[in-house]
């Protein structure tokens, strides 16, 4: 077990590699009473088709890793929840393009919870029966994102910038592709993704560092897995290009909603140089566009947006693009006015003293996420799928230098990789 | 005797103090790295005072006597680390309260010089008490900007089906109540306010609010005193404080009220009354009511709903403490609406005849004190929950709530099942087949 110390931040990380590669992080935090523990794989929604290790290429259903998600929590003596509720543990899981998390957080018998958390998670149990059933609840739940404006617009401009690269599938499938969903094709895709090698177990909060670990070490040693392997994502080449400039959804909405973004080449896909491309991308995007920008004070008093206006950054494997807009009147004139600023501050340069305001913001911002246990779990395992490490942002901000931004800026606004989505009411 | 308290170690407790009309509340503690900051502003409910005070903390955040332009406004937050700074505005029992909340690293995490937590007081404390004004009135420039952003948030409610169908429920219930009235105010009375009558009334809202402020960080009660003192230009005066809602009881038959929108899924909403409100004794059963009927994964709706009938992803029941109120929600496929209503009164016909297992009252002690000691971990939760109790004038620590709802016995809980009366059924559904 190594033992990472980060003096300026004042936490220490313990690491251990199981035997048969789990990764396994802890982080102590004194004086919590609560624990909060993730059991993450590597797979999310856009690992479509892949080669498992020493097999055939396989293509499955859009929606599967969700679906497999919600099916984990069933067990030959049943739902899981019960067990956590017993043990005084609220649990939880959540699938994004890359990542499935599974968790808890619990005040009480932690080394119970955890064990609960990692067998279950290791202990698949589908049945016909079972996998039928829970296709009703996945639809519905599918019908609520679909009256949802906000998630409608987000991937809306996913599917507007991506041709062949599966993000623009939505996590959740559709009512058809979860249709065609059998146990056999759940048990495929769980003997590739969830080998231990492809995973890692998180917790922050009242551990005992030694103690946990011990029973990590000893819950593992107790099971036998095959030997891991190199999987292989199969991606189709994604051109540079949108797919469609433009894409329009009708939902009954109180004013349009209008979100538009730049699509990239996805740059360095692991390690530092990959976790600065991303700082660097977040702090152009905040010091442009942030509430406290001449050019959100001037969209705000010409009544072009409203405080739901924000802009994000995202990046996975194969895929780069920012999310920018919010509810408008206009959206046409609020992607001029918006695109236009970004075009000409990229040939002007960003100012100085903006830059150093924004990064003192976003350091700040990251030292009061981490008293947030759940997010310093969550941040702390993207970062790691990055082979990045959370407790060294601070560090790379404070690298960045205000040329690094311009030429971010630079590379990444094109006005052949833009394209904008909108959901207005139909004039019906 | 339970000797449990020697063994833990005792949990940092809330020193309390006041100044003027002020009451003050400091959790000094060194486990966060942070200070968190909470002012609340409470007064009733009132048909005339909804819509002025939910507007006056839109236009308060617009700017202030040092930084009256609000781009210099946000950067002073930058400049402060990224200093978090935002405000709700909700109903609790018959009041509307505002919260202010800011949140700051601790100055031993970066190179700062002066008190980060004094810059914050006097942030806060200008925003509340000392706004940007012009001719002894507020910016009209920033009056006319924010009516326009309150407008754009009540329109906005629609757009998100779960919270409008939740939101409709509760004012179909509370028609001839205050409480019918939504947090945000009423659109239609938003035209009749201007930078006069809008400062006017914002400097009656200083007079009579009821004002608590928190603070939970690496300080004390003296220093807080000390810089909240020079930061809160306040009218003279004492502590108000709150009154307990009043109760009804449910119509004597439940309406059922259904409305149509363009959308694909149905919302299925109940309105119930539960007779008790949090100070109340009975309010720990009735906590394990709502646990056992719908708050968690092992709850009789989500088992039945959900698990057992795959009617909905989600179906789940909620209590508001404060106005004694329970609903319930789900969203279903819309001509499954008779099933689901079924299925959900079977569970609270269930819970009335006591029908819940040893293991899953077991189950909700467990997830409701593991809820309650988790509030500990996070600095606004605790600010959080301590004004419920200051709101409902009954003092009640989290550890005290534990051994309460571990002492109550299944007949209390089938007593406070049989309290509850539903008064409210909503349905939101599609525009086929409409009349």
């Amino acid at each position: 077990m190594e033992q990472l110390n980060y003096p300026k931040l004042q936490e220490t990380l313990w690491h251990e590699k199981m035997e048969n590669g789990l990764e396994v992080y802890l982080l102590p935090k004194p004086g919590f009473a609560k624990t909060f523990a993730t059991f993450t794989t590597k797979y999310g929604s856009i690992d479509n088709r892949f080669r498992p290790p020493g097999g055939e290429t396989i293509r499955v259903p859009d929606g599967i890793a969700h679906f497999l998600e919600h099916k984990m929590f069933e067990e030959p003596e049943g739902d899981v929840f019960s067990t956590f509720a017993a043990q005084g543990a609220s649990a939880n899981a959540f699938t994004s393009f890359d990542r499935t998390v599974y968790l808890f957080s619990a005040t009480r018998q932690i080394p119970e919870n955890l064990t609960t958390l990692i067998d279950f998670v290791q202990n698949p149990y589908f049945t016909d029966e079972n996998v039928e059933k829970e296709k009703g609840i996945i639809i519905q739940e599918i019908d609520m994102y679909r009256d949802n404006p906000d998630w409608r617009v987000y991937f809306g401009l996913i599917e507007a910038l991506y041709v062949n690269h599966p993000v623009h599938i939505d996590i959740a499938g559709t009512a058809g592709s979860v249709r065609s969903i059998t146990k056999e094709m759940l048990y495929d895709c769980y003997r590739t993704f969830y080998h231990p090698s492809n995973m890692m177990l998180f917790a922050v909060g009242g551990v005992d560092p030694e103690a946990v670990m011990d029973l990590v070490r000893r819950n593992q040693a107790a099971k036998s897995f095959p030997p891991g392997g190199e999987i292989e994502r199969i991606f189709d080449e994604e051109p540079l290009q949108v797919r469609n400039p433009r894409m329009s959804i009708e939902l009954p909405v109180s004013l349009p909603k209008c979100l538009f973004g730049f699509k990239e080449a996805p740059g360095p896909v692991r390690g530092e140089e990959a976790i600065k491309r991303e700082l660097a991308s977040k702090l152009m995007l905040e010091a442009l566009l942030g509430p406290s920008s001449e050019l959100y004070q001037s969209l705000y008093d010409d009544n072009l947006i409203s405080d739901s206006f924000g802009q994000e950054y995202n990046t996975g494997p194969g895929f780069a693009f920012s999310v920018i807009g919010g509810e408008t009147r206009d959206p046409e004139e609020l992607q001029n006015r918006v695109c236009g600023a970004l075009y000409e501050a990229a040939e002007r340069g960003i100012d100085p003293g903006v830059f150093e305001r924004t990064r003192r913001k976003r350091i700040g911002t990251f030292l009061r996420m981490m008293n947030n246990p759940e997010a310093i779990a969550g941040e702390f395992t993207r970062y790691r799928h990055k082979g990045g490490d959370l407790f060294r942002i601070v560090e790379l901000y404070e690298t960045l230098q205000a040329e690094d931004i311009d030429s971010r800026l630079r590379e990444h606004v094109s006005p052949e990789r833009l394209a904008v989505s909108v959901v207005r009411s139909g004039t019906a | 005797m339970n000797g449990k308290g020697l063994i833990e170690k005792m949990p940092e407790t809330f020193e309390r103090g006041a100044l003027g009309r002020l009451r003050l509340h400091v959790l000094p503690t060194k486990r966060f790295k942070t200070f968190a900051v909470s002012l609340f502003a409470g007064i009733p409910l009132s048909e005339s005072g909804v819509t002025p005070t939910a507007l006056t903390p839109f236009v308060l955040r617009r700017g202030t006597r040092s930084y009256p332009e609000t781009i210099a406004f946000r950067e002073k937050l930058d400049e402060l680390y990224g200093a978090g700074f935002g405000f709700d505005l909700y109903k609790r029992g018959d009041y509307q309260v505002v919260q202010f909340r800011m949140d700051i690293i601790n100055d031993r995490f970066v190179s700062h010089a002066g008190s980060l937590l004094q810059e914050a007081l006097r942030f806060l404390g200008e925003v509340a008490t000392e706004p940007a004004l012009e001719d002894g009135r507020f910016r009209a420039r920033y009056v006319e900007a924010e009516k326009t952003t309150v407008a754009k948030r009540l329109e906005a409610i629609i757009n998100d089906k779960i919270r409008y169908a939740g939101e409709r429920c509760v004012e179909e219930m509370c028609r001839d109540e205050p409480y019918r009235l939504p947090a945000l105010g009423r659109k239609e009375d938003l035209a009749a306010l201007d930078a006069g009558s809008l400062y006017a009334s914002y400097r009656g809202w200083l007079e009579q609010a009821s004002l608590d402020l928190y603070v939970a960080g690496d300080t004390s009660l003296e220093e807080v005193r000390q810089l909240a003192g020079e930061a809160f230009r306040l009218p003279a005066g004492d502590p108000a404080g709150y009154a307990p809602a009043r109760t009804r009881p449910a119509r004597s038959e439940a309406q059922t009220i259904v409305e149509r929108l363009d959308v694909g899924q149905g919302k299925l909403n109940l309105g119930l009354r539960t007779g008790t409100l949090y100070g109340s004794e009975d309010y720990p059963a009735l906590l394990l009511y709502n646990g056992l009927l719908g708050a968690f994964p092992h709850s009789k709706l989500f088992v039945n709903v959900r698990e057992k009938a795959s009617l909905a992803y989600y179906a789940s029941s909620r209590l508001d403490g404060h106005k004694g109120l329970m609903t319930i929600q789900s969203g279903i496929e819309i001509a499954n609406y008779g099933k689901a209503l079924d299925i959900i009164r079977e569970q609270l016909a269930a819970m009335e005849r006591g029908e819940f297992g040893e293991e899953d009252l077991a189950r909700t002690k467990a997830m409701l004190s593991n809820q309650l000691r988790e509030i500990d971990d996070s600095a606004f939760e605790r600010i959080g929950f301590d004004f419920h109790s200051v709101m409902a004038g009954k003092e009640r620590t989290g550890e005290q709530m534990i051994q309460e709802l571990e002492a109550v016995t299944p007949d209390q809980i089938t007593a406070a099942a049989r309290a509850v009366k539903l008064d409210t059924i909503y349905f939101l559904r599609d525009r086929k087949g409409e009349g």
